[in-house]
């Protein structure tokens, strides 16, 4: 393909949005593996789920995706504890996280996934609504509004959690039960019950996460493989529990991953978050702002 | 016992498989008997490095394609036999696992479980984007009509992944029984301890992704051949990366026997099911079969027998034990498959039947899990289920015709009452009439 600027520029622009939605993706899972070490690969499983309820709303009663994905988010929230409290009590509690809990979520990731295709079959799903189709034009850079809106929402939700996580007692204690459970006791905080909120948010942040995903791109069951990948990809890179770390290398990867495709083709997209984890895993397991 | 004669009983029982194969000489029974038996060996496989070392490899199916496409790769360029392919796949395969290793298993172990998760997309990927082995298209590889000595072609492919099946066994009970074996536990229970005694963790955990990751590229080496048209997604399918980690998890981590028997009762079991329902409904049964054995019975089929025989016999094997083990054993494989069939008969035109059906399979499967762990629930539950087993038992007599389907409710009614008269027992019911608190107190 012959090289051009704009074509660069349009591409970084492109990143850069995809990479903001990256962040919302990956920030449920920032929480649950960063900060409270709980390795749940079915994250992505739970942002297609939150695809579907987004596509069957919006199909049904022609309601935007996002407002339907901020009513879901107390439902996820539930079912982000429950899901936690049965992995406390089966794994966490014995001391079998690693092998058994590992298991349990893949099980979960793959029950959601063949759940979704008997009810809903593999064809590709979207939804309607007004910024999907339309780009802003500034200069010779396009920006889709599919792009641009979810980016936003992503930002927000990005910020959002950032300003809970460091300013509320919550937020805090959050942060704490993965350094100290004891001095979180003595704080008299249950280190139980603000893991189990942590991780309700985390996957609360799913229902957002999987409303963006079907406004950029329509959306099948097994979508959400790919995303395992790139979630982890972007956690590790960032460093661990750092959300601006998390944003910074969701951005990275968003730009390598456009120009990819924009200069080598779209199919070898996939490869660039593998390429990524090993290159981090290899130089520099802490991440980029890694503690 | 000593490896050799493992080794020999190992290849006896293979025979005896054949043999009986031979004898119905339907070739669909081998066509089927492959798919199991290729299972047998990815769980194996597996479970070297997931059940001797406790580090999960999610890209089962990525190491699985890398054998297929292996062979797809020399068909084209240079055609070799069989044997020869699945020494090659497992070489290549090898290799990658221990490049895999050598990256990402000096950090934490889940950093290597979130690896072979992506490297299953990019393995894919890059397959997608090579065309010489068909690319997204696919590859065609035609099998011969006929195979030298044997005869029939998927014969052929039988025999050879029976023999491969002995293998994966043999290996998988010689590493369990050797230092490396130990050396392996050692990294299963406590890696920080082992390495602070001088155990060389990383060099084992190599040696464990070399072999597991060649075992199973030679498992999907024979697979273009019995397929005929290989494609990624079928390559790289789920069904692969599921089963590979639910068939020991199910049957049991911590010996050789557990995969196995994993592997034989649900590849069994998903082969009924793609018969009688459909692909999907089979993945979403293991799925479910995954997160409730991981949750309810951590140590597997394997380890509820164990946990039992410990608990209900002390000193030495009693008949009662092995009674109530086997009306145990039989409540779980009939409750397995009586699941399948119940739900295939809600999906045909009696789901009456079919829902009654599925009560008492998912009953039957409760109360074996109860027999198992000693409670007193599990023997009234056992009594309820096989007496409503027989009930359904003779309302499907009395509706269905059919021979075969006469001798397998009547064998099954015929059973029931066995089972119920084992279980009024008075030494059977003893079991059961100690407080498990304090059963666990004294032993």
């Amino acid at each position: 393909m012959e090289f051009s600027a704009d074509l660069l520029i349009n591409a970084i622009v492109a990143g850069l949005l995809l990479g903001g939605f990256y962040a919302a993706v990956t920030v449920g899972v920032s929480i649950a593996f960063g900060i409270l070490d709980i390795v749940n690969i079915a994250h992505p499983a739970f942002i297609i789920l939150g695809s579907y309820i987004a596509y069957i709303v919006n199909s049904r009663l022609g309601i935007d995706p996002i407002a339907v994905s901020i009513v879901m988010l107390p439902v996820f929230y539930a079912l982000g504890s429950a899901i936690y409290q049965v992995y406390y009590v089966s794994f966490e509690k014995r001391g079998q996280e690693a092998l058994r809990g590992l298991a349990f979520f893949f099980g979960l990731l793959f029950v959601t996934e063949v759940m979704l295709i008997l009810v809903f079959g593999v064809d590709y799903r979207y939804v309607e609504a007004r910024y999907i189709g339309p780009s802003l034009h500034i200069g010779f850079v396009d920006f889709p509004l599919r792009m641009l809106v979810p980016c936003i929402v992503a930002l927000l939700l990005f910020l959002g959690l950032e300003l809970f996580l460091s300013r509320t007692f919550i937020g805090r204690a959050i942060n704490a039960v993965a350094q100290d459970q004891l001095a979180l006791r003595l704080m008299a905080a249950d280190p139980i019950r603000i893991k189990r909120i942590a991780f309700g948010i985390s996957i609360a942040t799913c229902a957002i996460a999987g409303a963006l995903l079907i406004i950029i791109q329509p959306v099948e069951p097994s979508v959400g493989r790919e995303y395992i990948g790139r979630v982890f990809a972007i956690c590790v890179l960032g460093g661990l529990g750092s959300l601006p770390g998390t944003l910074i290398a969701a951005l990275l990867l968003g730009v390598v991953e456009s120009l990819t495709s924009t200069f080598y083709g779209p199919s070898w997209a996939p490869a660039v978050a593998f390429g990524f984890l090993l290159i981090t895993l290899a130089v520099r397991p802490a991440g980029l702002l890694g503690r | 016992m000593r490896m050799p004669l493992f080794t020999v009983i190992a290849l006896g029982v293979a025979a005896v498989v054949y043999l009986a194969g031979k004898l119905f000489a339907i070739d669909y029974l081998f066509f089927a008997g492959y798919t199991v038996l290729h299972f047998v060996v990815l769980a194996t496989a597996w479970n070297i490095l997931g059940g001797y070392c406790g580090y999960v490899n999610f890209g089962s199916a990525g190491f699985f394609a890398l054998g297929a496409y292996t062979t797809v790769f020399f068909h084209k360029a240079y055609p070799l036999p069989i044997p020869a392919l699945i020494v090659l796949a497992g070489i290549v395969a090898g290799l990658v696992g221990l490049g895999t290793g050598y990256l990402t298993l000096r950090l934490r172990g889940v950093y290597f479980a979130i690896a072979t998760l992506a490297l299953a997309i990019v393995l894919q990927t890059l397959v997608i984007n090579w065309n010489y082995v068909g690319g997204s298209r696919g590859a065609y590889v035609i099998r011969p009509q006929t195979a030298p000595i044997i005869g029939s072609y998927i014969e052929y492919l039988f025999l050879l992944m029976l023999l491969l099946t002995v293998l994966a066994v043999v290996v998988a009970r010689a590493i369990e029984r050797s230092q490396l074996g130990f050396g392996f536990a050692t990294i299963r229970d406590d890696e920080i301890a082992a390495e602070a005694l001088g155990v060389p963790t990383l060099r084992l955990k190599l040696i464990a992704t070399t072999i597991s990751g060649g075992l199973m590229g030679m498992a999907g080496a024979p697979f273009p051949y019995y397929i005929g048209y290989l494609e990624p997604s079928s390559a790289f399918g789920l069904a692969y990366a599921v089963n590979a980690i639910a068939m020991p998890m199910i049957g049991g981590t911590t010996s050789w026997i557990g995969p196995l028997v994993g592997a034989i009762l649900l590849g069994t079991l998903q082969q009924v099911a793609s018969v009688t329902i459909s692909s999907a409904v089979n993945l979403l049964i293991v799925g479910i079969l995954l997160v409730a054995f991981v949750i309810i019975a951590p140590n597997g089929l394997v380890g509820l027998v164990q946990e039992f025989l410990r608990a209900a016999t002390p000193e030495r094997m009693t008949w009662r034990s092995l009674g109530v083990l086997s009306v145990a054993g039989y409540g779980i494989v009939a409750g397995m498959f009586g699941v399948v069939f119940s739900l295939s008969a809600i999906a045909a035109a009696r789901p009456a039947l079919g829902v009654l059906a599925l009560v008492v399979s998912v009953l039957l499967i409760a109360s074996a899990y109860g027999l198992l762990k000693l409670q007193s629930w599990g023997l009234l539950l056992a009594n309820a289920s096989f007496a409503l087993s027989i009930v359904l038992g003779v309302i499907e007599l009395w509706f269905v015709g059919g021979v075969g389907a006469g001798i397998m409710h009547g064998g099954a009614v015929a059973i029931a009452v066995a089972a119920i008269v084992l279980l009024q027992d008075a030494g059977v019911k003893s079991l059961y009439r100690v407080p498990p608190g304090e059963r666990r107190a004294t032993s």
